[in-house]
Parts: C-alpha cells; structure tokens; sequence
C-alpha cells in the first residue's frame, strides 16, 4: 500500500483522523471518536502493524484509553487505563502524553497529577513508575494553568526526559529507575528564586532521534518586565541544551515573545527547529498576527513564516502538544488551535493552508507516514 | 449483624457498555458503600466510572437513594431498605 500521512487530532470533544497521499492534496476527515470527551494527548505508533492510541479523558466517569489498529477508522477502549494505586491517595485527572517505548508493545504514559506509567502489553495494563511519581520533590510540585501534568516523555537508550507543569526536566540515566532534576539554565519567573533547581513551569521539550544530546525546550517565558523579588528574567522562555539537558541557555533572542507552547524539530535537521511566540499576558498570538518562527542554526536566529496565515484579527492560542511535522522529504507543519483551525505549513512552513476551519478547540496534533 | 436488601442500581447510558448493556442491577447490600463494593468487583469497569482510585464518588457524579441525594443522607452510609433503587447520574457540567 502508498505511504499515507495519518494526522490524529485530539479536541475538547473527542478525536479526529485526518488521512491524505504522500502529496497531501487533500485530506479525509473521520471521527469524532470518543465523542464529546476531550482528548489531550494521542500517538501514531508505526512498530509494525500501525495503531492509534489516545487519552479519553472524561470528567465525569474518568480515564480511558483508546486505540485503533485500522488506521483510525474504528477505536476500542484498552483493557485498563493507567491508575494509581489504592493506598497512594491520589487520582487520575488526565492522561497528557502517550510515548512508545521498547520492544513492539511497550508503551509509556505522563498524567496528571504528574507521574508516569508503563505498559508493556499495548495499553491493555499499566504499572506506575515509582522513580518518578514517588520522586521527592513529586508532592512539592504544583500544578500550572493546565493541571499539574507531565507532558513530554523521550527516551534515548538509558537517558529518559520528562517534562512536568510544573516540575521542570527530569532525567533518567538508568531507563526511568530514577530520575534527577536536570534544570541548570532553565529559568522561572513566578517564584522569588530565578534559577530554582526544580518547580520550573517547561511547556515542551523536544529533539531529534540522531542528536539525542541536543534538546531544546519551550518554558513559560514572558518575563522580561517582572518587577518583582529577582527581577527581570529575560529571554528565559526558548532554551537549548547540548549535554543531554544536563545544562541549558537561551535561544530566545530574535523572537517577537519568548512564550510560547509547542516546539517541534525538523524531522531531518536537528539545527532547525520551530516555535509559535504568544503574546505572554493573553497567550495568542502577537498582534493578533499568527506566525510559526523557524531558526535553521540551532536557534542562533529566527525567521518569520507567515505566508498564507491570517494577518490581523487573529487570536488564537496553539497548544503545547497541537504543532508537529511529518517525515516525508520536505516536511509539513502542521498546527491547530483553540479555534478549531488545523493548518498545514508546506515546504517545511513555507506556505500556509487552513485544512479545516471548524473542528472543536484542539489539543493535541500527531502526525506520522504509515 | 448488618442486615441484606435487595435494590435495584440505574445505570446511565454512557456506563452501560461496562455491564453489558444493562439500564438496571440488582444486588443486596445494607449501604450505599456496600453496593458499591459490590460493584467493584462484580463490575470493576463500571465502578471505575462512579469513583475514583481512592474510592471518592467522583466530582460530577451523583448519587441518589430514589429521589434523595446520599449528600442530604448519610453519603456512602446511607442505609439501604428492600425495593430502594440507587440511581448513578452524571451532573449536569461541562461546555
């Protein structure tokens, strides 16, 4: 069979499949599936016979997990869903991320309040991870506008990294058995202490697969004119490691705003890599004028593409997991918004096209080649 | 010694699929806490929709013993008596 570009978009009020040919032309719209539920997070897992998972996350009757192995066409409820253990004390609020991990069925899974689980059986069971959801400092973490969520997961070998509104960046080097603050750099404006060694409010953490010691990572930046006890924190909200996130510095000079949710790396090019700046106060986008900056060095500069998207009178937000990009020669960018906008971005952000202009707010935008 | 009764449990739409389809069950249970231990193990889905981990009663769902909220009672103590019919209903919430 063709290759095909699969999107899964996740929505307040459940999940939409989005399928085209490799030339994108057009694309085939299905769902929604789990409707009226919202779905915050979702995966393409392409080991094998492809499957689509995504959180169900259901404010009256609780987590669930859904999968589809027909391309997205029909969705199941997995077995169980990730649930902590009775005496823990704690409850499932929502499930943020869904990553693949070894073999062809293991799977791991970020939820709020932030801790982590895995599934070694495609989702049907899950075990929480104690390293990091018994961490001490994992009762001292509180929780961002979005909940107290862990949202990002990736896993080089040993190294695993998380990312935790908030909480900060943790690492693991010993494949999730236990895990460190690792926030040298990584800055934070809403406590007195500028540098703290965790409590960091990270949006998203991201790289590519052959640098797995470069990382860069969009944290709650927006603090250039705090007044306050510390004082100004400039430039603290765009961020790049070269140690395995061991250390990280600033490469937000150039950029409109330093806030921001997503951040997405170039499928082919681990120098390039994207972000869409929000005005820090109303978190939409500056002027009202929607734009996805690329920087093709590393983040030393930035460039604006803006051609085809909306000029004025636009104010929307993008959320931290809604912007993505597929791996086909010369990717695609992909975005979507709280207003229900998914657009395309070809020729690696280039040209802009609104694919639909009218779906539920969007959460969450995974894309892959199957 | 507590004494068994024999009540009939709602079961909304959106649960239904946890029970094989079934609108109505039946069990006998001196308390509300009893029938809902009950459910879970009879019908560990389905009490994974009406409480938490913890075992609270989750936020947007209620809970009535025929036309009494367990909140106005004796909330999951709530004694029981032969015929009641508890009564498992989303909150009206949400956007």
């Amino acid at each position: 069979m063709a290759e095909r570009v699969v999107l899964s978009i996740g929505t307040k009020k459940g999940l939409f499949v989005a399928e085209a040919a490799k030339s994108r032309g057009s694309f085939a719209l299905r769902g929604p599936f789990g409707p009226g539920v919202g779905v915050y997070s979702a995966l393409i897992d392409t080991r094998g016979t492809p499957r689509l998972y995504a959180s169900s996350c259901n404010p009256f009757f609780g987590m669930k997990v859904l999968r589809s192995s027909d391309l997205g066409k029909t969705f199941k409820e997995t077995a169980a869903a990730p649930a902590f253990p009775k005496d823990d004390g704690r409850a499932l609020a929502n499930i943020w991320s869904l990553e693949t991990g070894d073999g062809k069925k293991e799977l791991w899974c970020g939820v709020e309040p932030a801790s982590l689980f895995r599934s070694e059986d495609g989702g049907d069971s899950w075990e929480m991870v104690p390293g990091i959801s018994n961490h001490e400092h994992a009762r001292k973490w509180q929780p961002g506008a979005g909940g107290l969520c862990m949202h990002t997961i990736l896993r080089d070998g040993n190294r695993v990294h998380l990312g935790i509104s908030t909480g900060g960046h943790y690492l693991s080097e010993d494949g999730g058995a236990t895990f460190k603050a690792s926030n040298q750099g990584v800055g934070a404006g809403f406590v007195p202490d500028p540098y703290p060694e965790f409590g960091q409010c990270v949006h998203k953490i991201a790289r590519h697969e052959d640098a797995p010691g470069r990382l860069y990572m969009q944290n709650h930046g927006g603090w250039s004119e705090w007044s306050g006890p510390g004082g100004p924190r400039p430039d603290i909200g765009v961020l790049r490691s070269d140690d395995h996130g061991r250390t990280w510095r600033s490469i937000a000079k150039g950029l409109p705003s330093d806030f921001g949710f997503p951040i997405v790396v170039h499928p082919q090019d681990a120098d390039t890599v994207y972000v869409m700046p929000l005005e820090p106060m109303t978190r939409t986008c500056p002027g009202g004028s929607p734009a996805v900056w690329r920087s093709e060095d590393g983040g030393d500069s930035w460039r604006r593409l803006a051609r085809g998207l909306p000029k004025k009178r636009s104010y929307f937000t993008v959320l931290r997991d809604a912007m993505g990009a597929d791996r086909l020669k010369t990717p695609a960018l992909y975005f979507g918004t709280t207003t229900g906008q998914l657009w395309i971005g070809r020729e690696g952000g280039e040209e802009w096209e609104c694919l639909y202009d009218s779906l539920p707010p969007i959460h969450c935008v995974k894309v892959a080649v199957v | 010694m507590a004494r068994s009764t024999t009540i009939t449990i709602v079961v909304p739409g959106a649960l239904r699929q946890y029970c094989e389809g079934a609108s109505e069950l039946f069990l006998s249970a001196p308390t509300v806490r009893d029938a809902l231990a009950q459910l879970e193990r009879s019908h560990p889905s389905l009490y994974g929709g009406v409480c938490d981990e913890t075992g609270r009663v989750r936020r947007h769902v209620n809970l009535f013993v025929n036309s009494h909220h367990v909140r106005d009672r004796e909330g999951l103590d709530t004694a029981l008596q032969p015929g009641d019919v508890l009564t498992i209903l989303p909150a009206v919430s949400g956007g």
